[in-house]
């Protein structure tokens, strides 16, 4: 049997057609309810997704959405827009980008809010309450049913800020170029800030951090050498973890406080010092640190 | 959404029986590994490629001073052929032939703040590597839809970074963006089983090809897919040529 | 609706004038200012529930909320990141029809001077336009034109406040007209009906007591430091303001202040929920003597303050997301001299002992005392229905003479209904509000002198835009 080009075109074409639209009605409410056995379990405490669907309601559901899919009726207004929980990808984590959170980092996110956003901290909630949501925010995308999280970095103990480390981080932010964004004072006006766009291509701020505002995945030294480590999925911010070494990681890290409006002994110290903004004209320094 | 649902499992439906009904699917029979070869050729006056203004960074601004770059959606060459063209087959291998990804390791360049090549084809499950040339800091960004099961990462690559190894589950056409230059842009075609990519003359062979009969299967970026039916026996390379038209 | 509560309006010193009449049709209100703010919920795009366990009752969420200045913290609070056609204000009115039902009203054709009296009809509530929100980071203001059902404006609340001084969430300010920090609000109650609608501990004067200034219920103007924790599991405030009950323009007196303290502790237990308990102390003097001019006592020449005070304690107690259980009560004692009638001279209820000019404690006066308590449980069905009961007591433990009956004065209230929200967006408030209260004071029957009771059922549509 011969088969024309055009009749294999046409096909092909129908199937390519309704593909989309066969996964578009994938996500139904019986996928949902096929997964609404969804836990989570964060210290000593089990979260379970079914006993969190009355919080849901009442608090969540007017941005996320009935489906989790970031498109309640504030969406058109809101700005950034509401995460889709279905697509299971989370700007704030402590696994490496592209796996998942953790539970505990989905409910450090519930309860710290991501600031500049109109996601406000829900630091009133119980433990076990976030730990149901957790578990609810998990049984929207099918990415939590087949895959585990990624593995938590490592952070080691945080050393002391000398000044030495503090030149040293200035030094990993020229090389690592992370001015390209953020700008050499670190006020987001970088040559590419103004381009930025987020994976559905909506335009996206880097972050300043000399206006006093936290960092969105928290402002703690910690939350720091996590933020650029990990990346955060879903944004231009990417993972470093391969260019950067865990001790200049901590330098970067008291580099980033003397950028910040907070006073800090890094601060103080980068005063003293006399400390001048990266300079981008310099030419590029071989990394050396494979 | 019920309705959307029943809605696409019987157009699902009738596209399986119809599509049956018209593809023959032919057993793979074991024997020596064939070739399909063939040319892509781009009918009408190729569209112009917008040019790219690098001066924000002045390395890439730099490094391509002597050239002035500009997009690459769709690169024709001399002849009419046409470039980055994936082709890979869409119907009728077996078991055994798709069991295996390619052992190679494809490279991924970024030089001169561009991706070479533009299109870098993979097996579903084939490693491959991401590399910097560059004396600026990039970030690859892929980002496919996490639906299919492969999941967006974003990872730094400064000056003088280490290459980045990773491999995808599910075939995809998925877009590559640094969005530290926006204006870089690339994709990583993930297919299933043995592909090729055209060079600039818009020639290919799609190589360890079991004999049978397929569809083959060629992927513009721009100018969408078309189909060809193909006979493998074994000897000479089976041929399939394509012809894109113009808008 | 502020200046007349039904323990106040039947006086027994007034018990030949029909008070009971004007007790139904003109504090007919059942205009309840009240912080619930589509304003709020548009500036964030937050569902009414996300503030309120039932609108307009605050959940922890929106005390936490309100407790950081109206701001969510998520530093998208100032004005300057609205849109600039955002303008932060909120109408609520409650359109309804009620049956209202006296036991005893004074009527001249009764042989008894008195007998039962039931009317029924269409009413409109007052209006509250309600605005309020951040001026700037930690700077915000509330302010609230109320009016009664005929438009009759006057300001219920007018203040500013300073939040989070030195970066710390301990620090806030707020100076003005503002409703006193207990996280048990009558504000937000979700009663609404004439003989329910307002707790009578927040404004409970005994029988022939002069003394106004000590309704824990009543909006102050004056000064009022907050503090809470980072999650407001804890909080604290104190506030000092002028005793004049609210009422502006009228310094009552000469240095007579009254203090409210009241902190609350939470704290989880599981699956519960989140237990809140606390405890309120108000302290004040108030004056009992006035310059007269033409026999009427002259405003701000008060002195001879006397003192008074309110205690109790506050709990809110949950068993599970759908059940609570909001505790209050008090013990309170005003001194011999507002017993004896001094003092007053707004509601008129001391026609003619309104002035200490003698100097000399009427014989046999003693220190009003009482305690009281209400218990009110909401069972949240869901964000949008809530069906909800309040049971309030109010025993005199010690009468101002020894003449009068032990129980003259004493409350019993109840109440229960349910609230309906048939949509609930970010955008508008609606609820469909049906509701039946019963209530009983004892011995303060205009002519006679027995016991009164009255009840309300009401049927109203409650919205707010």
């Amino acid at each position: 049997m011969r088969i024309t080009l055009h009749k294999s075109l046409l096909c092909t074409a129908a199937v390519v057609m309704v593909f989309p639209l066969a996964s578009l009605a994938q996500q139904t409410k019986a996928d949902f309810e096929a997964r609404i056995g969804m836990e989570s379990h964060i210290g000593h405490v089990t979260g379970h997704a079914k006993s969190a669907q009355y919080d849901y309601r009442r608090y969540c559901v007017g941005c996320h959405g009935d489906r989790g899919d970031g498109m309640g009726e504030n969406f058109p207004w809101v700005d950034p827009k509401p995460r889709d929980f279905q697509l299971g990808i989370f700007k704030c984590r402590s696994t490496p980008t592209g796996t998942l959170p953790t539970d505990q980092d989905l409910s450090d996110t519930i309860g710290r809010g991501l600031d500049r956003s109109n996601m406000p901290p829900w630091n009133v909630f119980t433990d076990q309450q976030k730990a149901d949501l957790v578990a609810w925010v998990k049984h929207f995308s099918p990415r939590f049913a087949s895959e585990k999280p990624g593995t938590p970095i490592q952070i080691p103990a945080e050393p002391e800020v000398t000044a030495d480390r503090i030149k040293a981080g200035r030094e990993v932010f020229a090389r690592v170029q992370c001015w390209k964004c953020h700008g050499v004072t670190g006020e987001a006006n970088g040559p590419s800030a103004s381009t930025l766009q987020d994976d559905l291509g909506r335009p996206i701020a880097a972050f300043n951090f000399t206006e006093g505002s936290r960092p969105k995945c928290g402002s703690s030294d910690q939350d720091l050498y996590r933020i650029f480590m990990t990346g955060l999925d879903g944004t231009p911010m990417p993972s470093f973890a391969d260019n950067i070494k865990p001790d200049e990681a901590w330098d970067l890290v008291f580099y980033l406080r003397t950028l910040m409006s907070e006073p800090s002994k890094e601060k103080a110290i980068a005063k003293q010092l006399g400390l001048k903004p990266v300079d981008t004209n310099a030419p590029a320094q071989p990394s050396g640190q494979q | 959404m019920k309705n959307l649902q029943k809605l696409a499992a019987v157009l699902m439906a009738v596209m399986v029986v119809l599509c049956g009904a018209l593809l023959l699917t032919h057993e793979v029979s074991a024997a020596s590994e064939g070739k399909i070869s063939g040319t892509v050729k781009y009918e009408g006056t190729p569209p112009h490629m917008r040019g790219i203004d690098m001066s924000k960074d002045p390395y890439c601004a730099k490094a391509n001073a002597s050239t002035s770059p500009h997009m690459e959606n769709v690169v024709v060459g001399s002849g009419g052929g046409l470039e980055n063209v994936v082709l890979y087959i869409s119907e009728g291998l077996s078991g055994a032939a798709l069991s295996q990804p390619a052992t190679n390791v494809p490279v991924f360049d970024q030089k001169n703040c561009e991706y070479t090549p533009h299109v870098l084809a993979m097996d579903v499950g084939q490693t491959f590597k991401v590399t910097t040339s560059d004396q600026t800091a990039h970030n690859i960004h892929p980002n496919p839809n996490p639906m299919t099961g492969n999941i967006p990462w974003n990872q730094s690559q400064p000056p003088g970074a280490p290459p980045v190894e990773k491999s995808w589950k599910a075939p995809e056409m998925i877009e590559v963006k640094c969005n530290i230059h926006p204006w870089m842009h690339g994709w990583f075609a993930v297919v299933k089983g043995p592909y090729a990519t055209t060079d600039a003359n818009g020639n290919y062979t799609i190589s360890n090809v079991p004999p049978g009969n397929y569809t083959v299967t060629a992927w513009q970026e721009t100018l969408g897919t078309q189909t060809a039916k193909v006979t493998v026996s074994g000897a000479a390379p089976a041929k399939a040529d394509f012809t894109f038209k113009g808008k | 609706m502020r200046m007349g509560t039904q323990s106040r309006q039947y006086s027994f010193a007034a018990s030949a004038i029909p008070l009971t009449l004007l007790a139904v049709f003109v504090v007919l209100s059942v205009s309840q200012p009240a912080n619930a703010l589509p304003a709020f919920a548009r500036k964030y795009g937050l569902r009414c529930s996300a503030c309120h366990e039932s609108w307009p009752m605050l959940n922890y969420f929106g005390q936490k909320f309100k407790d950081n200045g109206y701001q969510l913290m998520n530093d998208r609070d100032a004005p300057i990141w609205q849109n600039a056609s955002y303008w932060p204000i909120t109408l609520r009115m409650t359109p309804f029809w009620s049956r209202e039902s006296t036991s005893k009203a004074a009527v001249d054709t009764a042989p008894t001077g008195e007998q039962r009296m039931t009317t029924t009809g269409f009413n409109l509530s007052g209006l509250d336009i309600l605005t309020g929100g951040t001026l700037e980071k930690n700077f915000s203001f509330l302010l609230v034109p109320s009016a009664d059902e005929e438009g009759a404006f006057h300001f219920e609340s007018v203040n500013v406040r300073f939040d989070n001084l030195f970066k710390s969430p301990w620090l806030n300010v707020k100076v003005g007209k503002f409703e006193l920090d207990s996280f048990i609000s009558e504000k937000r109650t979700l009663t609404l009906s004439e003989s329910g609608g307002e707790f009578q501990l927040f404004h409970f004067i005994p029988v022939g007591d002069g003394n106004i200034f000590g309704q824990v219920g009543d909006n102050q103007i004056g000064a009022e430091w907050m503090g809470h924790s980072g999650n407001d599991r804890t909080r604290l405030s104190a506030a000092v303001f002028s005793s004049t009950d609210g009422n502006v323009d009228v310094p009552y007196g000469q240095n007579s202040y009254t203090g409210f303290f009241a902190g609350s502790q939470a704290f989880s237990t599981g699956k519960l929920g989140v237990q809140r308990i606390g405890g309120y102390a108000m302290y004040g003097v108030a004056p009992t003597t006035y310059l007269t001019s033409g026999g009427v006592p002259l405003p701000g020449s008060g002195i001879g303050n006397k003192s008074f005070s309110r205690v109790g304690f506050e709990g809110l107690f949950y068993l599970g997301p759908h059940l609570d259980f909001q505790v209050f009560t008090q013990h309170g004692e005003d001194s011999a001299w507002f017993g004896a009638c001094y003092g007053e001279i707004m509601a008129g209820t001391c026609p003619d002992t309104n002035n200490n000019t003698t100097g000399i404690l009427p014989a046999g006066a003693r220190n009003p005392t009482w305690n009281g308590a209400f218990v009110e449980t909401h069972y949240v069905y869901s964000p949008q229905l809530t069906i909800f009961q309040r049971s309030e007591w109010v025993r005199m433990s010690q009468q101002a003479f020894a003449t009068n009956p032990s129980n003259l004065g004493d409350i019993d209230n109840y109440v229960v209904g349910y609230r309906y929200n048939p949509f609930m967006t970010s955008r508008a408030g609606f609820a469909f509000h049906n509701e039946y209260s019963w209530i009983r004071q004892r011995g303060t029957s205009p002519v006679t002198g027995t016991d009164l009771s009255s009840n309300s059922l009401l049927l109203g549509f409650d919205f707010d835009f």
